[in-house]
């Protein structure tokens, strides 16, 4: 029997109801906060249907692809891709990417039940493998929007969920279903960050604007994000944690990682 | 008791019988949890995946087994029961329910009977 270990490394997913709500941008500034404070951490690419990190951290050419460790075919440590070059800080910084590919996005899309238990099965073990054998401290899940099976197996798989949403009245709908219908039930702790909040709202009643977040999600706010022309300007060339260390938006990112490192999600 | 009556081997009658009694117990657990649950839900499948999309549409309680038996791999209902702070007799009852649900495949070992849902799976 292999027993859960008590271990203090965490896997987080970041997950939102809707596309374009910022999860990459999300995960990979978090991730690159974290390294920078000190820890090891991994982020892997888990959106299959439309991978991004390896246009992120310009990445021709993997040996071994997320896919194929999920597929069976290869180990994990074979995956890992350090980019330590990329992030300075104390920590260490590794990637794990999807495949760009069309052909692998088509594979993907087309496994059958039996293969997602199976991929299931190899997200969770890498709690024993990286967690516990590699001594990662945090493992990042980037994943696709919505309700489908890569997002739900790192959802399960995580000790923390992350969601990304705007004040889009439809991604406010989906996002509250999604609390109540997927991660309730999965007894997840989750925390949300709400971004390309209006500058004026976030500045004049931000105390207003938590307790309103609070009443319609029920979960905690980890943060609160200002639409910032800069990011939009930087076309996703920029990583704002290692490139813009004194950007507010950096700031921001520097506190969500405070708080899920000082175990504020209960 | 003296050991005369028993035969030679006192202690592996004494174990045949435990385990025996064991097994008579799981059975009338499942007879219970079919009762209570109705037998309606409970078609039996033969190797049907526990995947996440089966986990959401579980009930409450199944789920919160079949969770653990996922992060395991395999285990036994004792094993399962000291992660979910139930009792191991509901535990058990739930994992042979999702055994005749087809979700589960039981192994058993000695005394002892393991759960697990995909023989790769298992480390």
């Amino acid at each position: 029997m292999s027993r859960v270990k008590v271990t203090m490394g965490k896997i987080i997913a970041v997950h939102s109801y809707k596309g374009g709500t910022g999860k990459t941008l999300l995960s990979v500034n978090l991730a690159a906060a974290l390294a920078k404070h000190g820890k090891k951490v991994c982020l892997f690419d888990l959106d299959f249907r439309a991978p991004s990190l390896f246009a992120v951290f310009n990445v021709e050419n993997a040996e071994c692809w997320l896919n194929d460790y999920l597929n069976g075919t290869c180990e994990i440590s074979k995956v890992l891709i350090d980019l330590n070059g990329r992030i300075y800080g104390d920590g260490e910084f590794f990637v794990g990417f999807a495949n760009p590919a069309t052909e692998a996005i088509r594979d993907m899309t087309a496994k059958d039940r039996k293969w997602e238990m199976r991929a299931l099965g190899r997200l969770l073990s890498l709690r024993n493998t990286l967690l516990n054998g590699k001594e990662f401290d945090y493992l990042i899940f980037d994943t696709s929007p919505g309700l489908q099976y890569s997002s739900i197996n790192a959802i399960v798989t995580a000790d923390l969920v992350v969601v990304a949403t705007t004040s889009d009245r439809s991604d406010v709908d989906g996002t509250r279903r999604m609390l109540n219908e997927l991660y309730n039930l999965f007894e997840k702790k989750t925390g949300l960050v709400l971004n390309k909040v209006l500058d004026s709202a976030s500045k004049s009643k931000k105390g207003d604007m938590q307790d309103k977040i609070k009443a319609i999600y029920q979960v905690p706010m980890l943060g609160l994000v200002p639409c910032f022309c800069e990011i939009l300007r930087a076309e996703g060339n920029l990583i704002f944690v290692q490139d813009k260390p004194d950007h507010p938006f950096t700031k921001i990112v520097d506190e969500i990682a405070k708080k899920i490192e000082s175990n504020e999600i209960n | 008791m003296k050991e005369e009556v028993l035969g030679k081997k006192p202690l592996h009658v004494l174990e045949k019988i435990r385990e025996n009694l064991e097994r008579l117990n799981e059975k009338i657990e499942v007879m219970i949890e079919l009762q209570k649950h109705g037998r309606k839900d409970l078609q039996p499948l033969s190797d049907a995946p526990l995947d996440v999309m089966t986990l959401l549409s579980m009930p409450d309680h199944l789920r919160k087994t079949a969770m653990t038996i996922c992060r395991c791999g395999r285990a036994t209902a004792e094993e399962i029961a000291q992660q979910t702070n139930r009792a191991r007799a509901v535990e058990s009852a739930y994992l042979n329910q999702l055994v005749i649900m087809g979700y589960l495949k039981k192994e058993r070992k000695g005394r002892k009977a393991y759960f697990y849902a995909d023989r790769e799976c298992q480390e």
